[in-house]
């Protein structure tokens, strides 16, 4: 397969040595990658209980995103750079774990949620700004993303405790 | 003190909840999976709050509203994780009492919600001349508990 001679390849780099054979290391790549889930988590969460209507009823939708958008962006950067670094020291591994590939697979969906949020109905915001009670589909595109995060976070977790495909 | 609670820790681990959570990686996954959600709603919100003490928050909000509006979700966050961290502690007690990450943990828990409940509380409810201060200390005790949990999986006891 050929992703899989990828993977090999990967782990057979210096770098992929280094991180997997480092204690210390593996744990502050760990250690960093789970504050910036729980940051970007904890970011999008305010987001979408903007959009469904539930919290920060009194601040426009605009102003929540001005705000909250460039803090969960650093909380990406943080998650995808450690988790990057992590997918190295481990790439075969991965490769054989189903939770990795729903994890990506969600990541993608999530990402694609928040694109058709920006090009769809986000473009009227002028329209429901203020309102306490945003529009359906905008409670549509944050409940979706709430489903999406918390899958995302599960996913991470079975990655260390579900088991991998037959490794033969 | 601490050598007569490891009784305490052991009898917990062995009663039939803990034995159960314990043999069930499923059942911890889920636990842990709950008490990271629980994680990211509190500190979601109550980073959003002490931003906005800093003056870092929405533009023309103060931030006795912003904590107004947000502290039900802070204290579901709360609620979230100390339901599910104590189910998570029956199944690794003994491991817990010998880690000192967790000793730590507990230590800044109980300072944190101490603080979080009376001084932070007072500077959310009015205006109030030290809140940059109070907010910044509220950030570091939180990330402090954050990084402590994360530490009692990373340590192992000797």
């Amino acid at each position: 397969m050929f992703l899989l001679s990828i993977c090999q390849w990967v782990d057979s780099t210096r770098l992929s040595a280094v991180i997997r054979q480092s204690n210390w290391l593996f744990s502050t790549l760990d250690t960093i990658h789970t504050l910036g889930i729980v940051l970007v988590a904890g970011t999008i969460m305010l987001m979408d209980l903007r959009l469904l209507g539930l919290g920060l009823r009194s601040v426009p939708v605009t102003q929540v995103v001005a705000r909250i958008v460039p803090a969960t962006w650093a909380g990406f950067l943080l998650m995808f750079l450690s988790g990057s670094l992590l997918f190295l020291s481990e790439a075969v591994k991965m490769y054989y774990s189903p939770a990795f590939r729903i994890k990506v697979l969600l990541l993608a969906l999530a990402g694609l949620n928040a694109l058709i949020f920006h090009l769809t109905i986000y473009r009227d915001v002028a329209n429901w700004d203020p309102a306490s009670a945003p529009p359906a589909r905008a409670q549509l595109a944050g409940l979706l993303s709430l489903v999406f995060w918390i899958a995302i976070i599960a996913a991470g977790r079975a990655i260390a405790y579900a088991p991998g495909y037959d490794l033969g | 003190m601490m050598a007569s609670l490891l009784p305490a820790f052991e009898w917990v681990q062995q009663t039939y909840l803990g034995e159960t959570i314990r043999h069930s990686a499923a059942l911890i996954a889920l636990l842990e999976i709950v008490h990271l959600i629980g994680l990211a709603l509190l500190i979601g919100t109550i980073l959003m709050v002490d931003l906005s003490l800093l003056g870092l928050g929405f533009r023309g909000q103060p931030a006795t509203r912003v904590a107004r509006e947000l502290k039900p979700f802070t204290l579901l966050g709360l609620t979230i994780m100390l339901a599910s961290g104590p189910l998570i502690l029956c199944s690794e007690a003994v491991r817990c009492y010998k880690t000192p990450a967790f000793w730590v943990k507990m230590a800044l828990l109980a300072i944190a919600i101490a603080f979080h409940f009376t001084i932070h509380r007072r500077v959310t409810l009015a205006e109030h001349p030290h809140a940059r201060l109070v907010a910044v200390l509220s950030l570091a005790l939180w990330f402090g508990v954050a990084l402590a949990g994360k530490g009692i999986a990373i340590f192992q006891p000797a």
